[in-house]
């Protein structure tokens, strides 16, 4: 499943680091995630919106995978 | 809210800190039930294991940071799944194939065979039980 968190982040001004404190996460989780290689579970995902103040949609897309 | 990146940072330096206390204090019991065993101090040995066992339990515990995120729960229960496939496979092909290879008089199987197989054999009963409750639970 792709994502745009890394845009996210950086647009955000925040380092990986920062970004995983706050949603309670290991660094190189959000690094796995930014990467493609691990798909948060549902509850990260609502985290992560959260944090950004989005929707679930507008980080993740299902539809770019496969 | 977000943390200062100096805050962040030693909120993540704490987390690796403490893992290297618990990989530690694991490691330190390990040494110890070997050369324990090793010098014939096998009370002293198991006693430095349990000690260590149980000092890396208390960190995981204790500690004020998440040491494991839902990722490591994920990677964990993927390498269990793969070491429980190359577990069947190898049993499925290895134990009947040792098996005829003894009937045949061509192999003769060492005494711990018999109990390498009841190892193997509980494991997967093992399995089957939490699954079983798992299924019945969810």
């Amino acid at each position: 499943m792709k994502n745009n968190v890394r845009d996210r982040r950086e647009h955000a001004g925040e380092s990986q680091a920062e970004l995983a404190v706050a949603v309670g996460v290991s660094r190189q989780s959000i690094n796995a995630i930014e990467r493609g290689r691990y798909d948060p579970s549902l509850e990260l995902a609502f985290k992560l919106a959260r944090h950004y103040e989005c929707a679930i949609e507008d980080l993740f897309d299902p539809e770019f995978g496969e | 809210m977000t943390e200062t990146p100096t805050a962040a940072n030693q909120r993540l330096d704490r987390r690796k800190r403490h893992k290297q206390l618990m990989y530690g204090s694991l490691l330190v019991g390990l040494i110890g039930i070997v050369v324990g065993a090793l010098i014939g101090q096998y009370l002293a040995g198991v006693l430095i294991y349990w000690a260590g066992f149980l000092g890396m339990l208390a960190i995981w515990q204790v500690s004020p940071v998440t040491l494991y995120d839902e990722r490591d729960t994920e990677l964990e229960r993927k390498a269990s799944d793969y070491t429980l496939s190359v577990l069947a496979i190898t049993g499925v092909l290895a134990i009947p194939g040792l098996v005829l290879l003894e009937s045949e008089g061509l192999l003769t199987l060492p005494a711990a065979f018999d109990g390498a197989v009841l190892v193997f054999v509980g494991i997967f009963i093992v399995f089957a039980v939490i699954y079983t409750g798992l299924r019945l639970r969810a």
